[in-house]
């Protein structure tokens, strides 16, 4: 561990990148603009990496506040995380030089990707509350300016407002953590508030509620139940933004907060539970919500709402190191099915509705594969990489509760129905549409080459112990991680239970193969269909009973508001009728001037006799 | 005494002629009555109390008004010339 300029410099890329497109972009012009942001970022990669093979590396500023330091630190979960960030940030760089080719704003839209970047490398790399709070609002505030990216439209800027307003919610919870944890241990480094714990066989009492507080953040930036609503919206912005910031990194912020804090979490294991059972609804939610969006975009968007549910189950089991490298094996085929849709979008000529696709096998020999590959990855193939996460996360919930592995193995079962209803709408039967697709340029398709090997083999590092005795994610993850004690399964649960997985997977993707290619669906499907492409009516019911009221309320506010100006309004008439009323004693007439001065004169000096 | 009430009989009979008279020549009359009534209960109360001082301050008066009776009909033979009328009742062009 080192501690190195060359820490901050990872951060400082990026923005440099943002600072000198945000300036000069215009003048930059086209190409050149995306592929300096993407060299940049791709800069920070090697660096990230560099430093990492050194063996980690820490930075802070001397004095920034008394008692919380600037710092940052590279240990092997951050560095994990930049190399997810940077890398995957890299390649979606790469693939928008050729989404955004020839739209206005190509410079602005580079420049705001790298200030996500760089936000994002600030949380990951933070080693203190703070200063993960500067990048969490940096994620947000990116967030916000690429989902209204295209902002004159009206539905685009309402969704960006909409996911903002709503990570505000979260972000209440993380700043009164941050409080609740200052008051009682007197410093936010994160490895000092470690060092404090760990060393202390008691339990403080703070920290319940602040391992609460910091998961309502979680729960805001990860989109969990009863946040959950933006992320849906969010669809609204480019779609490179989705991939990168709505599928890769940002949204799996929440879930890193939960592991960088893992100390806090595994003396209270109440708190834990309701970790477990918020990801459990959120993964039941997504999937049932993914069976009936129209919307090609939408559908990969509740199931990434689906998966982080399934992230936050694995942490709350405290299977740190699982829900990590869910993370990381779902950036690589997320990121893949996105930008495979994003592909069938730019072939379409901005088409978004997938009852407009279909047969896109024919059309599209490159990103066909990409779309196939995604999917599979998804619907847990076995082999690939979205199977053996997804095995080590059910795993773990089978040694936390038989009966929680089970509800994840069926909502495992939901996945591989829609990843297959996903690939079925778009790439396979009759092309439903008018557009003559075509497939995308070479810049957008290799980054998903890329990423399609990454789904393809990511899953090979952290393989279950029974395969292989020590792999290699786990003790290198755990250095930084530390988590409490587990004991392995016995090695033949282990192994019924992988088959029970690949065997569930497997009839969920043949299963949804086969069903969605039917011609005309069951009426009971198109019934809940049409329940599920409103989201269970959750927005309708925020609307009814918080977002109306509060409505309401502020127009009562801004009513009486009104109703105390009209009164000092009433106020001043008030004077004025009085002064109306004096004005008429202005006669004009001289001898009435006279006469009131006699009489006054007359009082004042009686007054002044007879007194 | 007597001198005293003479006085305010000539300042009531003033402040009368100044309410009533309608022309700027009369009500300026009864202005300047009002004024010589004023000098003539301090020449009154000079001469109760045996002091100078106020006989000194009516030679002022005197002095002055006779300067203010030049600007006074000064003006009104200005006003005079302009209006072709002295009716302070139509002098009315300063009313709010």
């Amino acid at each position: 561990m080192q501690t190195t300029i060359l820490l901050p410099l990872i951060i400082g890329l990026p923005f440099l990148g943002f600072v000198i497109l945000g300036l000069f972009g215009r003048r930059i012009g086209e190409p050149a603009s995306g592929w300096l942001a993407s060299l940049l970022v791709l800069g920070s990669f090697l660096l990230g990496v560099n430093l990492l093979a050194g063996g980690g590396a820490k930075w802070a500023v001397a004095d920034w506040l008394p008692g919380i330091p600037f710092s940052l630190l590279l240990d092997n979960l951050s560095g994990l995380m930049v190399m997810i960030v940077a890398g995957i940030g890299f390649l979606i760089h790469v693939y928008a030089i050729g989404y955004m080719h020839g739209d206005a704003g190509f410079s602005r839209f580079f420049s705001y990707f790298n200030f996500f970047i760089a936000a994002m490398l600030v949380l990951v790399l933070a080693d203190s509350f703070p200063v993960m709070f500067i990048g969490w609002e940096g994620v947000g505030l990116a967030s916000y300016l690429l989902i209204g990216f295209w902002y004159t439209d009206r539905v685009n800027t309402d969704s960006a407002r909409k996911a903002f307003i709503v990570n505000r919610i979260g972000d209440l919870g993380f700043l009164l953590g941050m409080g609740l944890l200052w008051a009682a241990f007197g410093t936010l480094s994160i490895s000092g508030l470690r060092e404090k714990i760990e060393a202390s066989t008691l339990i403080f009492q703070a920290i319940p509620l602040a391992a609460a507080l910091l998961f309502i953040g979680a729960i805001g930036k990860s989109a969990q139940v009863p946040l959950m609503v933006w992320l849906p919206d969010a669809m609204a912005g480019p779609t490179p933004v989705s991939a990168l910031i709505h599928a890769a990194t940002m949204v799996t912020a929440g879930v890193y907060l939960l592991a960088r804090a893992s100390f806090l979490y595994v003396g209270v294991p109440d708190v834990s539970f309701w970790v477990t059972m918020v990801g459990m609804v959120t993964a039941i939610y997504g999937a049932l919500c993914a069976f009936g969006q129209t919307d090609i975009k939408r559908i990969v968007a509740y199931s990434t709402l689906s998966q982080l549910g399934f992230m936050f189950v694995a942490a709350g089991v405290g299977a740190y190191w699982v829900a990590i490298f869910h993370v990381m094996t779902h950036a690589f085929f997320k990121a893949l099915l996105f930008m495979s849709s994003g592909s069938v979008i730019h072939a379409l000529g901005g088409e978004q509705d997938v009852r407009k696709m279909g047969g896109m096998w024919k059309y599209l020999p490159q990103t066909r594969w990409h779309g196939l590959i995604g999917a599979l990855a998804l619907g847990g193939l076995p082999l690939l990489s979205g199977f053996w996460s997804k095995d080590a996360i059910l795993a773990s919930s089978f040694e936390y509760s038989p009966l929680l592995w089970f509800i994840m193995l069926a909502v495992a079962f939901l996945t591989a129905l829609y990843s297959m209803r996903w690939f079925v709408l778009v790439f396979l039967g009759e092309y439903r549409g008018k557009e003559h697709p075509h497939e995308s340029p070479a810049v957008m398709t290799w980054p998903n080459h890329v990423l399609s090997i990454g789904a393809l083999l990511a899953g090979f590092v952290g393989l279950p112990y029974v395969i292989q005795e020590k792999n290699v994610l786990e003790p290198w993850l755990n250095a930084a991680i530390r988590p409490p004690e587990a004991e392995h399964l016995a090695a033949g649960t282990e192994w019924i239970l992988i088959l029970a997985s690949a065997l569930v997977s497997l009839g969920g993707l043949y299963y949804g193969f086969r069903f969605f290619q039917q011609r005309v669906l069951p009426k009971w499907f198109t019934n809940f269909q049409t329940a599920s492409l409103h989201s269970f009516y959750a927005d309708n019911f925020y609307n009814t009973y918080i977002v109306n009221p509060l409505k309401a309320f502020a127009d009562f506010l801004f009513g009486a508001d009104n109703g105390l100006l009209r009164g000092f309004g009433g106020l001043g008439g008030l004077v004025g009728g009085i002064g109306g009323w004096l004005a008429r004693l202005e006669t004009g007439y001289l001898r009435f001037y006279v006469a009131g001065l006699l009489i006054a004169v007359v009082l004042l000096v009686g007054w002044g006799v007879l007194r | 005494m007597i001198w005293l009430i003479t006085s305010a009989l000539l300042f009531a009979t003033g402040a009368y002629g100044a309410l009533t008279r309608r022309t700027a020549i009369l009500v300026f009359l009864s202005i300047e009555l009002m004024l010589n009534a004023a000098n003539l209960s301090l020449i009154s109360f000079a001469k109760l109390t045996g002091s100078l001082d106020a006989q000194v301050v009516t030679l002022f008066v005197i002095a002055i008004a006779a300067a203010e009776v030049a600007v006074g009909l000064g003006l009104i033979v200005a006003i005079f010339r302009r209006r072709e009328t002295t009716s302070v009742d139509d002098l009315r062009g300063l009313r709010g």
